[in-house]
Order: C-alpha cells, then sequence, then structure tokens
C-alpha cells in the first residue's frame, strides 16, 4: 500500500525529475547512441562523483551553510591516499587514511564555523586554498599514478554487471536518505537551518551537529577522491577544481533552498544526473566547445525558475 | 572567543614568518644579478622541468632566480600582478611563459618602460598586438606547437595507411598553444582525403574530463581507430576510458608533452606516441640568454627548440 503522505513527501522531486526525463526523452530522439545500456551505466559512473560529493553539499546547504572546499578536499585527500598506497600501505587501510583526510579537513571547517564562528563561505573559502596549497606542497606539483589492480577494482570493477561507483554512489544515497529522514542527526539539520537560534532554544547541540555536517561533507569528497584516483590510476593536486560548484549546482537544482531547511537528497541525485546527462549528450551529438558551456548554464538556471514556480503553484 | 582568535592569530603569524623566513634563504644565494622566470602555472611537470633548466643556468652562471606563477594556467590577471611586481622589484631581466598571447602585452610594455628586457618561452606572443602596443620583446625561446600537431597528425595517417577515422581532444578553447596544436594536426589530416575526423571535442586540458569525453566519443563513434589529444594528460584519461570499454591495444593514441605518466604508458604500449617538447632546454636556454642581455649582448629574435615525436622505439 501507498503511504498516504507519499505524493506530498515526493512531490516536489515531481518538477526535477519530469525535467530530467524530458531531457532524456530529446536526447534518445536526437542520437541512437543514447538510450543504450552501456551509454546509461557510462553516464552513471560519470555522475558518481559529483553525485556522492554533491550529498555532503545537500546536508551542509539545508543547515544554511556553503562548502567551497570540496574540490580542494577531493585533491587533498586524493594525492595523500596515493602516496600511502605507493608507500605499500594496505588498501583498507589506504582507504581509511583517504577517508580520514577528508574527514579531519571537513571537521577543521566545523570548528572554525562553530567555535570560530566564522561565516561559512569564508571559512570554506579559506579550506579551499589551504587544502589546495597542501596538496600541491604534498606532492611537490607532480601527478601521483600507478596502483595496484585490488585498489582500482573500486573504479574498474563490476558488480552484478553495474560499475561498482554507481553501487557505492547507490549506497550513499541510500544511507544519506535514511539519516535525513530517520535520524536525529537528520532532524537537527533542517531544524538548524530552519531556525538556528530556535534550535538552539529548544536544546539541540548546535555547534555539534554543525560540525558533523562538515566533517559529512569532508568525508564524502574523501570518498569521491578514492574513486576519482582509482579510476584514472592516478592522483592529481590539480584535480577537483571547481567540483564545490557542480555539487551545488546538483543540489539546488535538486530543489535544495540556499536558504536552507528545506531540500531532499533523492532531489539531488536527479540533479546530479540532469548534469551528468547533459555534458553526455552534448558529447554524443557532437556539440562544439563554445555552446557546451552555455547550454549546462542555462539548463542550471532554467531548472531552478521552473522548481521554483511548481512550488509556488503547490503552495 | 578572544582566546580562540589570539590562538589563530598567533599560529598564522608564525606559520607566515616560517615560510617567508624560508623563501629569503632560497632567493638570496648569490651576489649577481636578478633574473625573474613567469610560468603559467607551478603545478604541471611541463612547467616544473622549465623551472629545473633555469635554476640549472642560474647556478652555473651564479645569478639569483625569482620563479613565480599564477595558480591556475589559464590566470593571465594573476600573471599580469606578478610582472608588475617583478618590475616594482627592480629584477635585470624577465622570462614570460605567457597565459594568454594578446592579454600579457600590456605587461610587456610596462617592463619595456622600466627598461626590463623581456623574454617569451614556449608560448608566443600575439605579434600585431604587441606592434600596435609599441611593446618589444628581446627574443622567443619555443618549440613550434603547429609543427608538433602536423607530427602527430603524419603519424596517425602512416598508422592508418591513409584510411581511417580519428577523433581528437582538444584543450581550453581560445588556448594559443592548443589552437596550434590543433591547427597542425588538422592541416596533416585534411592532406589525406582517406582520413576522416568524426569528433573534435574539448576536455579543457583535464585527465579526469578526457576519460568522461572520450568514453562519450567511444559511445558514439565505437568504430574510431585512432585519437589525438591536445595534451597527455587527456590522452592519459582516455586510455583509462579505452580500457574501461576493453578496447586497449585496438585504438591509436598520441598525445603531447611527453610527461612522465606518458612516458610510461607508451612504455606499457597503452598510449602509442607523445610529442615531445624541452622544457628543460627552454628554461635553460632562457636564463642563458636573459644573462647576455643584462651584459648588453645581442640575442637571435628566435630560438627554435627541437620539438619530436616518441614512440616505445625512440622512448629512451
Amino acid at each position: 500500500m501507498v503511504p498516504k503522505d507519499f505524493l506530498s513527501h515526493y512531490g516536489r522531486q515531481f518538477g526535477t525529475l519530469i525535467g530530467l526525463l524530458v531531457l532524456m526523452l530529446v536526447l534518445w530522439i536526437l542520437t541512437p547512441h543514447f538510450f543504450t545500456v552501456p551509454n546509461l551505466l557510462n553516464v552513471a559512473q560519470q555522475t558518481s562523483i559529483n553525485a556522492i560529493i554533491a550529498v555532503g553539499m545537500t546536508f551542509v546547504i539545508i543547515t544554511a551553510g556553503i562548502d567551497l572546499s570540496v574540490g580542494s578536499i577531493v585533491a587533498f585527500s586524493g594525492v595523500v591516499l596515493a602516496s600511502v598506497l605507493q608507500a605499500g600501505l594496505p588498501v583498507p587501510l589506504a582507504i581509511a587514511v583517504g577517508l580520514g583526510v577528508g574527514l579531519l579537513s571537513g571537521l577543521v571547517n566545523g570548528l572554525l564555523i562553530t567555535y570560530g564562528r566564522l561565516p561559512p563561505f569564508i571559512s570554506t573559502l579559506g579550506m579551499m586554498s589551504v587544502a589546495r596549497g597542501a596538496a600541491l606542497l604534498y606532492s611537490q606539483g607532480r601527478p601521483i599514478s600507478g596502483f595496484s589492480e585490488s585498489f582500482r577494482l573500486l573504479a574498474t570493477g563490476e558488480t552484478f554487471h553495474i560499475p561498482n561507483p554507481v553501487i557505492i554512489m547507490v549506497l550513499v544515497y541510500a544511507a544519506a536518505h535514511f539519516v535525513l529522514t530517520r535520524t536525529k542527526l537528520g532532524r537537527y539539520t533542517y531544524a538548524i537551518g530552519g531556525n538556528e537560534e530556535a534550535a538552539s532554544l529548544s536544546g539541540v547541540n548546535v555547534r555539534l551537529y554543525k560540525a558533523m555536517v562538515y566533517g559529512l561533507s569532508g568525508l564524502l569528497s574523501g570518498l569521491g577522491a578514492i574513486i576519482l584516483t582509482a579510476r584514472l590510476n592516478s592522483a592529481q593536486p590539480i584535480a577537483g577544481v571547481m567540483y564545490e560548484l557542480d555539487a551545488i549546482a546538483a543540489t539546488v537544482i535538486g530543489g535544495t533552498s540556499l536558504m536552507g531547511g528545506e531540500g531532499r537528497i533523492v532531489g539531488t541525485l536527479i540533479g546530479a544526473f540532469i548534469m551528468g546527462v547533459l555534458r553526455n549528450g552534448l558529447n554524443l551529438l557532437g556539440v562544439s566547445s563554445f555552446v557546451q558551456q552555455t547550454v549546462i548554464g542555462s539548463v542550471i538556471i532554467m531548472a531552478v525558475l521552473i522548481d521554483m514556480a511548481l512550488k509556488k503553484q503547490r503552495t | 572567543m578572544k582566546k580562540f582568535s589570539l590562538i589563530i592569530l598567533l599560529v598564522a603569524g608564525a606559520s607566515f614568518l616560517a615560510v617567508t623566513g624560508c623563501q629569503r634563504g632560497n632567493n638570496q644565494a648569490a651576489a649577481g644579478p636578478t633574473i625573474a622566470l613567469v610560468m603559467k602555472t607551478l603545478n604541471n611537470p611541463f612547467f616544473i622541468d622549465m623551472q629545473l633548466g633555469a635554476e640549472a643556468a642560474a647556478k652555473a652562471l651564479q645569478v639569483n632566480l625569482v620563479v613565480q606563477a599564477a595558480e591556475r594556467e589559464v590566470d593571465v590577471e594573476k600573471q599580469m600582478q606578478i610582472i608588475e611586481n617583478l618590475i616594482q622589484r627592480k629584477v635585470q631581466a624577465i622570462c614570460i611563459t605567457p597565459s594568454g598571447s594578446r592579454e600579457i602585452v600590456p605587461a610587456i610594455v610596462k617592463a619595456n618602460r622600466a627598461g626590463i628586457p623581456v623574454l617569451i618561452l614556449d608560448t608566443r606572443v600575439d605579434e600585431v598586438a604587441l606592434a600596435e602596443a609599441g611593446g618589444q620583446v628581446a627574443t622567443f625561446i619555443g618549440s613550434d606547437n603547429f609543427e608538433g600537431g602536423r607530427i602527430a597528425g603524419e603519424y596517425i595517417v602512416n598508422r592508418l595507411g591513409g584510411l581511417g577515422k580519428v577523433a581528437i581532444l582538444e584543450g581550453i578553447p581560445g588556448h594559443e598553444t592548443g589552437d596550434a596544436r590543433l591547427g597542425g594536426f588538422r592541416q596533416a589530416i585534411e592532406n589525406s582525403p582517406g582520413i576522416e575526423i568524426i569528433a573534435s571535442q574539448t576536455a579543457n586540458w583535464e585527465r579526469d574530463q578526457g576519460y568522461n569525453v572520450f568514453q562519450n566519443i567511444l559511445q558514439s563513434h565505437p568504430e574510431v581507430q585512432a585519437l589525438f589529444a591536445c595534451n597527455d594528460m587527456m590522452a592519459l584519461g582516455a586510455i583509462e576510458a579505452i580500457a574501461a570499454a576493453g578496447k586497449t591495444g585496438e585504438i591509436i593514441v598520441v598525445g603531447f608533452d611527453a610527461v612522465a605518466d606518458g612516458r610510461e604508458a607508451i612504455g606499457r604500449g597503452t598510449m602509442d606516441g607523445s610529442i615531445v617538447q624541452h622544457p628543460f632546454e627552454m628554461g635553460k636556454l632562457a636564463v642563458e640568454q636573459a644573462y647576455q642581455l643584462i651584459n648588453g649582448q645581442s640575442s637571435p629574435a628566435y630560438i627554435p627548440v627541437n620539438i619530436e615525436l616518441i614512440t616505445k622505439e625512440n622512448l629512451n
């Protein structure tokens, strides 16, 4: 039986979901190469890294914050991970190191924002530069390449014919959906974004939960770095430039409000897929490089405009 | 909260002192003239090699060398600021790898006014714009990227026996270096009517985009037989996409720059060739020429640096 509140709960996502389906339909008509199983799996794979980072971004934006440092954290976690792998650390430990670097960088953001009382924009802007510099310093500006097959399987392997990055992405979304809808952390994330003072007055440990949210964003950037490094067989200190903007775009297209307090994790997944499908489609169609960027930007703006119009209609 | 800010301030101050202290130690090694090398970026292996060459020459000639660069390769404005600061610092010569062929002209004119000779490396300055602004460049040291693209094109034409389908991964649109490589490659292809360019897309010089874009090209054009990537980073991304599609060895891949990872891929056979320039040589020549100019000697308007194709046969 369908729960009574199913429609109102998922209604918000209909606008963006319809947008995604229309986009796919158009591409299906325009090119025979789009709607094939291998291509759709490619799109899912190409979307996975941005989609995973965007999960952390969604939590952050729901608290009415922003995290500009995710791209740099991807680079920093990546080069540290790559160096410990090459030093011969076992794969599970190396993965823990990669995740740990991401988590710590995120927690530093969290501490600066809560105990340092810096606006999120400023502290993560600083971290963006610090982590990028750290990645360059650590790697001496050079890419670190060549890893064991067992590590690379994380990105190049398949489970039940589905590429592993796609499976990781699905697991992350399932977990994030659970956390956001069923746990204290999720409820408090909305509460803090809705009205931080009210949340604090009603006994929510705002500092703790905010720090956790930025830690989560860093952790997922570390996970993104692991997949990226395994996929390319190389970690680069200049990797991840502009990833923050892709993650913010996916989140916002997915209906999360930059003002905080509202948003759904499923929406972010749809948002990430809109961007992934668009990039894939423009390549398949052979659209010139000059036109591509304009099209992507216009779609972001249009998606948010339509979403806002639909929301107004419903209320 | 005050305590917290104070601690932060102290830590920041101490680390700033530590860092600047180290820099000073490095820069004031010799008592000779100071030559500046301004590069596009310090995080690309190509420019790191150029820096090493310049440092070797500076050490041999006992001159001070200041190396600076913007963080991002296309940040012309930042490069201009660096040059302005160097003019204020009164260095005796400035060697520049321009981030933009036209955009760099005002900075060159400023150096000219201050009486500081300007040497250009790697990327040519737009000569019309330079002449219009009344600027002057002492010498250009670099390889001909157009020629490099042409060599890559001829190699692919030969490997395909004059008949086949080719894809291109372009650099950032509007970049002089990338446009020249592309132009040279296209010219070589146009001369052989049996070769068809079936896709030409940008991957913005980057490895992860090289992977995605070529994966997409493989979907729309599974019949593709050869790929020319305007730099090795994009080629290296593409060979991973080829491996993921189980097509390693079926598609000829030629990159540009012959970076360390690229050479390794050629050795393994996952990549077929790369066009090599000699950035170490460029950096070394630049400092040597700057030293001559400071000592009142002249230098030739163009010093060509060798450009060639490396494959598995001549890898070492």
